[in-house]
């Protein structure tokens, strides 16, 4: 079963979403094989992310939203800019990003995991809760 | 299509407010005048780093082709910040 199954599941569980909503949900993380490539990622053209933080634990008030619309091109040519660094930095950002918690390898990062990466990013919400009783749900998508 | 104008709009609450319309299309005057310097730059900059300098042309071209939808909002404690590039 994987992450996000169990997520929806747990939703569910929880009581903060119906039936009918947690089959829709997952019939969005698993589609009809023959419905796979009949939404090809070309016809996305942003990535958006939005955010929704209420810091009111934290002294401020009122909620913090981040909204954020980028375009596909961008990503696409960031990955681009991504394979023109040269190898003494890659390493360099690889270790600093292992330090930080973050396994990641800029070198192996393709054009076509973007690709895959997107044809998996239908709806990706993820609710955070910060230790000192702060909130936030954060939800990414493909539009 | 290259960016043409950022739209910059900041509301800050009992504050100074303003909306900016940003004409990035008049860049271009001193890009093409000091493009010379700024490809010598690049050129430079490629040989020292041993980056193709074409295909860094080619992905620094893409990227700023791609820049126009690019959408920004953040609302915090009233405060309203939008950024957008058309």
């Amino acid at each position: 079963m994987n992450e996000n199954r169990k997520q929806i599941l747990d939703m569910l569980a929880a009581g903060r979403i119906t039936a009918d909503e947690a089959e829709r949900l997952i019939a969005a993380l698993d589609p009809e094989p023959g419905a796979k490539n009949t939404g090809p990622t070309t016809h996305r053209k942003y990535l958006r992310v939005l955010v929704e933080a209420d810091e009111s634990m934290a002294g401020n008030k009122g909620m913090t939203t981040v909204n954020v619309r980028v375009p596909m091109q961008l990503l696409r040519a960031g990955v681009r800019l991504a394979a023109l660094i040269p190898q003494q930095a890659h390493n360099q950002l690889d270790r600093a990003l292992s330090s930080h918690g973050i396994p990641l390898t800029l070198s192996q990062i393709k054009p076509e995991n973007l690709e895959e990466l997107i044809d998996h990013l239908d709806d990706l919400t993820v609710d955070v809760d910060g230790k000192d009783g702060n909130t936030a749900k954060v939800r990414v998508f493909c539009e | 299509m290259t960016p043409n104008i950022a739209i910059v709009h900041v509301n800050y609450l009992g504050g100074a407010n303003f909306r900016l319309w940003l004409p990035l299309f008049l860049l271009w005057i001193p890009a093409i005048v000091l493009a010379p310097f700024i490809l010598l730059a690049l050129l430079i900059a490629c040989t020292i780093s041993g980056v193709p300098f074409w295909r860094s042309i080619a992905t620094i071209w893409a990227l700023l082709c791609s820049l126009p939808g690019t959408d920004v909002r953040v609302v915090t404690e009233g405060n309203r910040v939008l950024v957008r590039i058309l």
